[in-house]
């Protein structure tokens, strides 16, 4: 039998036990593996042993020349600008809706509604509505372009167009999500502040620009950090919307790494691709739970 | 007022914008599926028509499937309040030598989605024999280090003198729990459950890649298999009944309980 005292020593390690074990089996171990990994060439063969290559296989993912590679960098780049055009659109945008719906209106919960569902969705679903919107021959969108006398495009078979069209899923889906914050944001300014300004005769342009934009900075910032690691992991859509063809134009970092875990030879590349993945969500994390802790210590403060 | 009007007709442009998705594919899986939209006609057909949801429920078994993302999502959420009540207060209340570092651990788990490490989970999955089953699905789940950080805040937050109380009248640790620290924070719960059941619900490519049998597929996936087999094009009524049937629960749980969802998911910037 345990003594008394060992046990109460015992109980907060016991308590966390489930979780810290599921971290270590699904997140600690598997992100030191995958670390390890990606410094071999797999082996041919299971029952052949690996063989360590050092940087090898992060040197090939950086070389044009290389198979993956010429395939990897351009691939990151769609990824990058996925992430960061997203952003910039459904940034502003959200805050356009939390100042919308942060009136006085009529049947708000309906504009509401309208504006935010999307985040429910699951990205499959989102992506198969959109994969119809913008059908060549029977879609809404071509259908409208051309009764207006216009010309319909393929908008996921021209290889110049299929990133914007998968960009503008993305957006449709997040702008209402991080309009949640914006509106939590908004509640905090004083409405002291804004009378203030109307003594001074400040217009409502003035009044956005000097006071809610300044104020909501920090919100706009973690908005801003959850925004890029969402982005990063986002690769649902591409199931339905054409598989990150034509020509990998529209394909993501993830789905990517995805495309190539049934080839036992390029799985030093998928660990190594995997590992910076992981390594740009970890960095803009860290951002985040910095902000997010310095948000926390000033509340207390306060 | 001129300010007022611009903004009204703002809200009315951008509501049109977001909600026609939603509104066409509803109208195109009530349309027969002999007559695509077209130019003078993108409303309505020549009647409305359930044959595309009576098609659809005979391509898949979509019982089954709503069955497997309701075992998913619920054996999910269930283990979840138990090891982020346990950990929780832990991290809350208890000093105990490398608790920093032991949390900044549980905090690895936001940082790196086990999605994201694909391959080695996989592996994992797989030396487990457990390829293919709902366990597979709802195992990396079970810790969740967005519930552990919420249920600590919020445990945080509740009086130690009311702990004291009962501890002086002989309640054990978990009749603590029971007693006092649940009840009074069952809106943390609520939310941690609504983001929890939302994200699961609609999570794809975990469940894409550790399943193979319609018996262990949740909706998402099945959705996916109707959307690849009807690539054509002219099954888009069907596609989109298939949508709706996917994404109705909670897109109506959303209309109804606005408010809830809204509060859950401010808080849920950390995931």
């Amino acid at each position: 039998m345990l003594s008394h005292r060992l046990w109460t020593r015992l109980t907060p390690y016991l308590l966390i036990a489930p979780t810290l074990l599921l971290v270590l089996v699904f997140t600690l171990l598997p992100a030191t593996r995958t670390l390890y990994d990606s410094l071999y060439q797999p082996a041919r063969r299971a029952i052949e042993p690996s063989v360590f290559i050092g940087l090898q296989n992060y040197a090939d993912l950086f070389d044009l020349t290389h198979y993956l590679g010429g395939r990897f960098l351009p691939i990151l780049q769609n990824t990058v600008i996925f992430v960061f055009v997203s952003l910039v659109v459904a940034v502003p945008l959200a805050l356009g809706f939390a100042l919308l719906l942060n009136r006085q209106i009529r049947a708000l919960g309906f504009w509401r509604f309208s504006l935010i569902y999307p985040m429910l969705l699951p990205l499959i679903g989102a992506a198969s509505i959109w994969a119809f919107l913008y059908s060549d021959s029977i879609g809404l969108i071509n259908t409208v372009i051309r009764s207006l006398g216009g010309q319909g495009q393929n908008w996921l078979g021209n290889p110049n167009l299929v990133l914007g069209s998968v960009i503008v899923v993305n957006i449709w889906k997040q702008a209402g999500y991080y309009s949640l914050f914006y509106l939590a944001g908004l509640q905090n300014i004083s409405r002291d502040i804004y009378e203030a300004a109307d003594l001074d005769g400040a217009n409502a342009g003035q009044k956005l620009l000097w006071i809610t934009v300044p104020l909501l900075r920090r919100t706009t910032l973690f908005i801003v950090v959850i925004a890029i690691t969402f982005g990063f992991q986002t690769v649902e859509q591409l199931a339905a919307l054409g598989l990150g063809n034509p020509a990998d134009r529209s394909n993501l970092l993830l789905w990517f790494i995805f495309q190539n875990i049934s080839e036992r030879r390029n799985w030093g590349y998928v660990n190594a691709m995997t590992v910076i993945l992981v390594s740009i969500l970890l960095l803009f994390t860290v951002a985040n739970f910095l902000i997010f802790e310095r948000r926390g210590v000033e509340d207390e403060r306060a | 007022m001129n300010g007022r009007r611009f903004t009204t007709a703002l809200t009315v442009i951008f509501a049109a914008l977001w909600l026609a998705p939603l509104f066409f594919s509803i109208l195109m899986s009530f349309r027969p599926e002999a007559e695509p939209i077209s130019i003078g006609n993108i409303f309505f057909g020549s009647q409305i028509t359930l044959e595309n949801y009576q098609t659809v429920l005979t391509i898949a078994p979509w019982g089954l499937h709503y069955l497997n993302s309701v075992i998913f999502v619920v054996g999910v959420l269930i283990v979840q309040l138990f090891t982020v009540t346990l950990a929780g207060y832990a991290f809350a209340r208890m000093q105990f030598p490398g608790r920093d570092f032991l949390l900044l651990i549980v905090l690895l788990q936001i940082m790196i989605p086990a999605a994201v490490l694909l391959v080695p989970n996989f592996a994992t999955i797989r030396d487990l024999d457990l390829f293919n089953t709902h366990w597979a699905l709802m195992l990396p789940y079970w810790g969740s280090a967005f519930g552990v950080l919420l249920i600590r805040q919020t445990f945080r937050g509740i009086p130690y003198e009311l702990e004291e109380a009962a501890r002086i009248d002989g309640a054990t640790l978990f009749q603590v729990l029971r007693h006092v620290y649940i009840p009074l924070s069952i809106p943390a719960y609520l939310s941690f459950a609504l983001v929890s059941i939302s994200s699961h619900w609609n999570e794809f490519l975990w469940p894409f890649i550790i399943t193979r049998s319609d018996e262990v597929r949740p909706l998402t996936v099945a959705l996916n298999q109707l959307y690849q087999t009807s690539e054509t094009g002219a099954q888009y009524s069907q596609l989109m009944a298939g949508t709706i049937l996917v994404i109705a629960p909670l897109v109506v749980l959303f209309a109804l309980f606005q408010r809830r969802f809204i509060e859950s998911f401010a808080s849920s910037g950390l995931k």
